[in-house]
C-alpha cells in the first residue's frame, strides 16, 4: 500500500508533466499569436497550479521558477513586457527548465537550477523597460530532446503483455471448447461455452482496454517539437492536432513515436519551403502541417500532412534507374504509386538526389519497417508543389488481428485485415493475360490478379502466373492485398469468414521463412497459416522478374 | 544428458579398438576416454526410413504419437512435410526420406497406409517431428553392440557425422542416428526465404 | 455530516484537499475541475459548503461565484487562492464568499476556516 506521501508526490509528478506539456504547447501558439489573451490566461493558470501545487509538496525549485514564469506572463498580459524574440527564448528556457526539474524531482543528483537562466528570468521580470541590461544567452543542455510518454500508467506494461498473451491463449482453448460442444450437441455444455464465450470476449476487451492511451499523449509533443525544428530551420510552420483522444495500445504508440517524429522533422525540413520561397509560388508563408488520428473499428490511421513542395516523382525514376533498381525503360512506365515505392527501398530516400530534390530524408525504410513490424500500413501521396500525406495505419492492439480466412489447396489460410483492400467475386472473363500476369479493372484501377495457387504450389521453372487456363471454375473469389502503395489481387479457392485470430509465431527452423507471419490454431485445433503479406509481394515480384 | 550417453558409447568404441570415426573438433569430450563399461546399456526407438532400419536414442525423443493433420507450407523444403497442432504447440515435420534421398519401400501388408507415426524431437530450444510410415519401435541394448562402420557410409547420401553408430542385432543392421547434429546442421536452420 | 464540493482545476489540490476534509469527518460530494462542472454539480448535490478556487479553465471563479449564488443565494462559499491574489478576494468576498484559504494551506488552516465558515449564518 502506498503512503499519501508517495500518491502525492505520483499525482503531482503527472499532472506537473502534463502542465508541463500544455506549456510548451501554447507557448508555440502565444508565439505566433502574441495577442491571443485565452492562451495567456491559459499559460497563466497552469503555472499559477504548478506554483501552488510545488509550493504544497516542497518543490521549491519549481514554485520559484514557475513564478518567475507567472510574473513575467501577468507582465505579458498587461504590456508592460514586450512578446520579443529575446524575451520568447527566455520564456522557452524556462519552461525546459521547468520540465528538466520535473523529470528530476527524484533524482537526488539534481543540480541546482542554471543560475544564468535564473538571473535571465529575473532581468526580464524586474527591468521592464530597460532594455540596456543583457540577456545571456544560456547554453542549452537539454538540444537533443527525448521524447518519453507520460507515465501515468502505474503498472508495467511487461505485466500486461503476459495479460495478454494469456488471454490470448485462453481464446484458443476457448474456441476449442465451442467447436467440441458443437460436435457434442449436449445443450448444457451448449449453454456453458456460449458464456464461457461471453466472458472471455469481456476479459479480452477489458486487458486490451488496460492498455490504451490518448493519442495525445504523443501528439502533444509536438507543437514545441515543430517550433524547435521550424526554427532551426528558418521555416514558418502552423501545426494542426485533430483526434487526441483516439485511443490506442501503449506500445503501439512507443513503437511508433520514432518514426512519427522522423516523419514530421523530415516535413520541416525536406517538405515545406522556406516563406520566401512558399510566397513566390503564391503559397501562404506559414506552412501547413496536420497530424490527424482518426479511428475505424480496430485500426487507428494517423495521417501527417504537409502543403509542401511535394515529391518530383520523376527525380525518384531517376535515381531508382542510377541506383539499378530498374531499367530507363520500365521506369519510364511506373505509376505513382510504384513509383513511390522506391522510397521504402533500403537506403533508397537516403540518396542525395532525393533529399535535395524531391525531399524526403533519411531513412524511410526504417520507419516503414517499424510500421510493418506491428502490422501496420504506411502509404503516401504526394503532390508536386502541392504537399505530401503520409498515412499510417495501425492496428488498435497487437495481440488480437482480425484476419480473412481463406482456402488455397486444401489449406487454411489467413491474412490480416490491415492489409486486405477489398474482396471481390470475378468473372473469369473478367481477368485479362497481359504479359506473364493477369490483370483486371477494379473500379476504373487496374489491379494485378495472381492466381495464388500458381504462386504457392506451382514448381517455380513451371510457375504461369499469367495463365488462366490454370484457373478452376469460372467465378473467381479475389482477395485485393494491398502493400507498399502496390495493389495485389489473390484468387482463393474458398472464401471464409472474418475471424479475429491470435498470431502464434512459428518455432525453429521455419521462424526464418518469411512467407509466413505465423500460424493461428482454428476452433478445430487445425493449424492455419497465416500469410505475411509483404513476404508475399515481394515472392511476387521476385517470380515475375526472375 | 543425451550428449552423455553418445559420448560413452563413442568412447566405448574408440576404448575396444574399433575404428572411430573422427568426431568433429568442437566436441573436446569425446578424447577423453572413461574406463569401459561392459554392461551399459542404451534404449533406442526404431524406425525404418526406405528398406533400412534407423534408430533414434530415447533421450532425444519427446514422445511419439501418432501423426496429427498435418498442413502443409508451400514454398518450404521438399523435406519439410509442414506443420502439425501437438497439444497447442505447433512443430514442424520432417521426412528423412526425403531430406536424405532414401527411395520409399513399400509397405508390409499388415500396415495401415493412413497412418503414419511422429517422433518428437525435443532440441535444444524447440521440438520438431520426424514422420515415419511404419510404427516404431522400443529396443534396448548394450552400448556395446554399437559400432562404428565408416565403411558402410558410402553407399549412403547421410553425412557421416550425422550417424552415431551401427548397432547389428541378429541379422538387422541398425543405423543410430544423432538428432542434434541433423538439426543442428545449417541446410535446416537457414531455410531459404521468398 | 455536512457535505462539501471541492472546485479546483488541479487535481492534485483536489485529492490534498479530499483527503483533508474526509479525514475530519466531513462529506466530499463532488470534485469539479471546472466552472461548468462546478455549476452542475452545486445544483445537483446541493452541498452544505464550496471551495472554490479563483482560477479554473472555463471561467473564473468570480463567474461561477456569481452564478451559484444566483441560484443558490444561502450557499457558503470559500474562496481558494494563491498569494498576489488579493483583489480578487476582496471582490469575492464582496460578493457573498463567506472566507478565504491561502495556497499552500495547511491542513489546520483549512480545518478552522470551514468549520468556522460551517458555523456562520449564510452571507447573501
Amino acid at each position: 500500500m502506498k503512503s499519501r506521501e508517495e500518491e502525492y508526490k505520483e499525482i503531482f509528478i503527472a499532472e506537473a508533466l502534463e502542465y508541463f506539456d500544455s506549456l510548451n504547447r501554447h507557448i508555440s501558439t502565444l508565439e505566433k499569436q502574441p495577442d491571443d489573451d485565452q492562451t495567456l490566461a491559459e499559460i497563466f493558470r497552469l503555472l499559477h497550479n504548478l506554483k501552488a501545487n510545488s509550493k504544497a509538496i516542497g518543490y521549491l525549485q519549481i514554485s520559484d521558477v514557475s513564478h518567475k514564469l507567472e510574473t513575467a506572463f501577468s507582465l505579458i498580459r498587461n504590456k508592460e513586457l514586450a512578446f520579443s524574440d529575446e524575451v520568447v527564448a527566455v520564456l522557452f528556457d524556462g519552461i525546459d527548465m521547468l520540465g528538466e526539474l520535473i523529470q528530476n524531482v527524484d533524482n537526488p543528483d539534481q543540480g541546482e537550477p542554471d543560475p544564468i537562466l535564473l538571473r535571465n528570468l529575473d532581468i526580464i521580470v524586474e527591468n521592464l523597460s530597460d532594455s540596456t541590461i543583457e540577456l545571456t544567452k544560456v547554453q542549452k543542455y537539454n538540444t537533443s530532446k527525448n521524447l518519453s510518454l507520460s507515465e501515468l500508467i502505474y503498472i508495467q506494461i511487461k505485466k500486461l503483455d503476459h495479460m495478454m498473451n494469456l488471454v490470448g491463449e485462453l481464446m484458443i482453448d476457448r474456441d476449442r471448447i465451442i467447436s467440441i460442444s458443437k460436435e457434442l450437441g449436449n445443450d448444457e455444455l451448449a449453454s456453458v461455452s456460449s458464456h464461457l464465450y461471453r466472458i472471455t470476449e469481456d476479459l479480452q476487451y477489458s486487458v486490451m482496454g488496460a492498455r490504451l492511451v490518448n493519442i495525445g499523449s504523443l501528439f502533444n509533443k509536438f507543437p514545441r517539437i515543430v517550433r524547435d525544428v521550424a526554427a532551426a530551420e528558418k521555416k514558418e510552420v502552423n501545426l494542426e492536432l485533430t483526434g487526441q483522444d483516439i485511443q490506442i495500445d501503449r506500445n503501439i504508440l512507443q513503437i511508433i513515436t520514432d518514426s512519427l517524429l522522423h516523419l514530421v522533422r523530415n516535413a520541416i525540413t525536406h517538405g515545406l519551403e522556406r516563406p520566401e520561397e512558399r510566397e513566390k509560388k503564391g503559397k501562404s508563408r506559414v506552412g501547413h502541417l496536420r497530424l490527424r488520428a482518426q479511428s475505424d473499428r480496430e485500426n487507428v490511421l494517423l495521417e501527417l500532412s504537409d502543403d509542401g513542395r511535394g515529391i518530383d516523382l520523376r527525380k525518384v525514376q531517376k535515381t531508382a534507374v542510377e541506383r539499378k533498381l530498374v531499367t530507363e525503360e520500365v521506369a519510364a512506365g511506373l505509376d505513382e504509386t510504384e513509383t513511390l515505392s522506391f522510397l521504402f527501398e533500403p537506403g533508397f530516400s537516403t540518396a542525395k538526389e532525393v533529399t535535395e530534390y524531391s525531399g524526403r530524408g533519411v531513412g524511410l525504410d526504417v520507419v516503414k519497417n517499424a510500421i510493418d513490424s506491428i502490422g501496420g500500413r504506411l502509404t503516401l501521396e504526394t503532390e508536386k508543389g502541392k504537399g505530401t500525406t503520409f498515412s499510417m495505419l495501425l492496428p488498435t492492439s497487437i495481440a488480437v488481428k482480425g484476419a480473412l480466412l481463406f482456402e488455397v489447396n486444401g489449406i487454411f489460410y489467413a491474412i490480416p485485415l490491415i492489409h486486405t483492400d477489398q474482396v471481390v467475386a470475378l468473372d473469369k472473363d473478367e481477368l485479362h493475360e497481359v504479359g506473364d500476369v493477369l490483370i483486371t479493372d477494379l473500379k476504373g484501377e487496374t489491379v494485378t490478379v495472381v492466381y495464388l495457387h500458381e504462386l504457392l504450389n506451382a514448381p517455380e521453372a513451371d510457375m504461369r502466373l499469367g495463365d488462366k487456363t490454370r484457373l478452376k471454375g469460372q467465378v473467381q473469389n479475389i482477395i485485393v492485398v494491398s502493400y507498399n502503395n502496390r495493389k495485389l489481387g489473390l484468387i482463393v479457392d474458398k472464401l471464409y469468414r472474418q475471424q479475429d485470430i491470435v498470431v502464434k509465431p512459428l518455432s525453429k527452423p521455419l521462424e526464418s521463412i518469411d512467407l509466413y507471419g505465423g500460424v493461428t490454431l482454428l476452433g478445430t485445433g487445425k493449424v492455419c497459416l497465416v500469410l505475411d503479406v509483404p513476404a508475399l509481394t515481394r515472392y511476387f515480384i521476385n517470380r515475375r522478374q526472375g | 544428458m543425451a550428449k552423455q550417453t553418445k559420448n560413452t558409447s563413442s568412447d566405448k568404441d574408440q576404448a575396444e579398438g574399433k575404428p572411430a570415426v573422427a568426431e568433429p573438433g568442437e566436441n573436446g569430450q569425446t578424447t577423453v576416454a572413461p574406463a569401459p563399461q561392459k554392461d551399459e546399456m542404451v534404449h533406442l526407438i526404431v524406425f525404418k526410413l526406405g528398406a533400412e532400419y534407423y534408430a533414434i536414442k530415447i533421450e532425444q525423443v519427446k514422445e511419439v504419437t501418432i501423426t496429427p493433420a498435418i498442413t502443409r507450407m508451400p514454398r518450404t523444403p521438399g523435406f519439410i512435410k509442414g506443420v502439425t497442432n501437438i497439444r497447442g504447440d505447433i512443430i514442424a515435420i520432417m521426412d528423412l526420406e526425403t531430406r536424405f534421398q532414401i527411395r520409399p519401400a513399400s509397405l508390409p501388408p499388415d500396415a495401415n497406409p493412413n497412418v503414419t507415426y511422429t517422433l518428437v524431437i525435443e532440441a535444444k530450444d524447440y521440438s520438431i517431428g520426424v514422420e515415419v510410415r511404419e510404427m516404431p519401435q522400443s529396443l534396448n541394448l548394450p552400448v556395446s553392440r554399437i559400432d562404428r562402420a565408416p565403411s558402410f557410409l558410402q553407399d549412403i547420401n547421410i553425412q557421416e557425422n550425422f550417424i552415431e553408430g551401427i548397432a547389428k542385432i541378429e541379422d538387422r543392421l541398425i543405423i543410430v542416428l544423432d538428432m542434434h547434429r541433423i538439426l543442428s546442421q545449417e541446410e535446416i536452420n537457414q531455410l531459404p526465404n521468398a | 455530516m455536512k457535505r462539501i464540493l471541492i472546485v479546483d482545476d488541479s487535481f492534485y489540490m483536489r485529492t490534498m484537499l479530499k483527503n483533508m476534509l474526509s479525514d475530519a469527518g466531513y462529506e466530499v460530494v463532488g470534485e469539479a475541475p471546472n466552472g461548468q462542472t462546478a455549476l452542475e454539480l452545486a445544483k445537483e448535490t446541493k452541498p452544505d459548503l464550496i471551495t472554490l478556487d479563483v482560477i479554473l479553465p472555463d471561467n473564473t471563479g468570480l463567474d461561477v461565484l456569481k452564478g451559484i449564488k444566483a441560484e443558490q443565494p444561502d450557499m457558503k462559499v470559500i474562496i481558494v487562492s494563491a498569494v498576489g491574489q488579493e483583489v480578487i478576494v476582496n471582490e469575492a468576498m464582496e460578493y457573498g464568499a463567506l472566507s478565504y484559504i491561502v495556497k499552500p494551506f495547511s491542513e489546520e488552516k483549512v480545518l478552522e476556516v470551514v468549520s468556522k465558515a460551517l458555523s456562520e449564518e449564510p452571507k447573501q
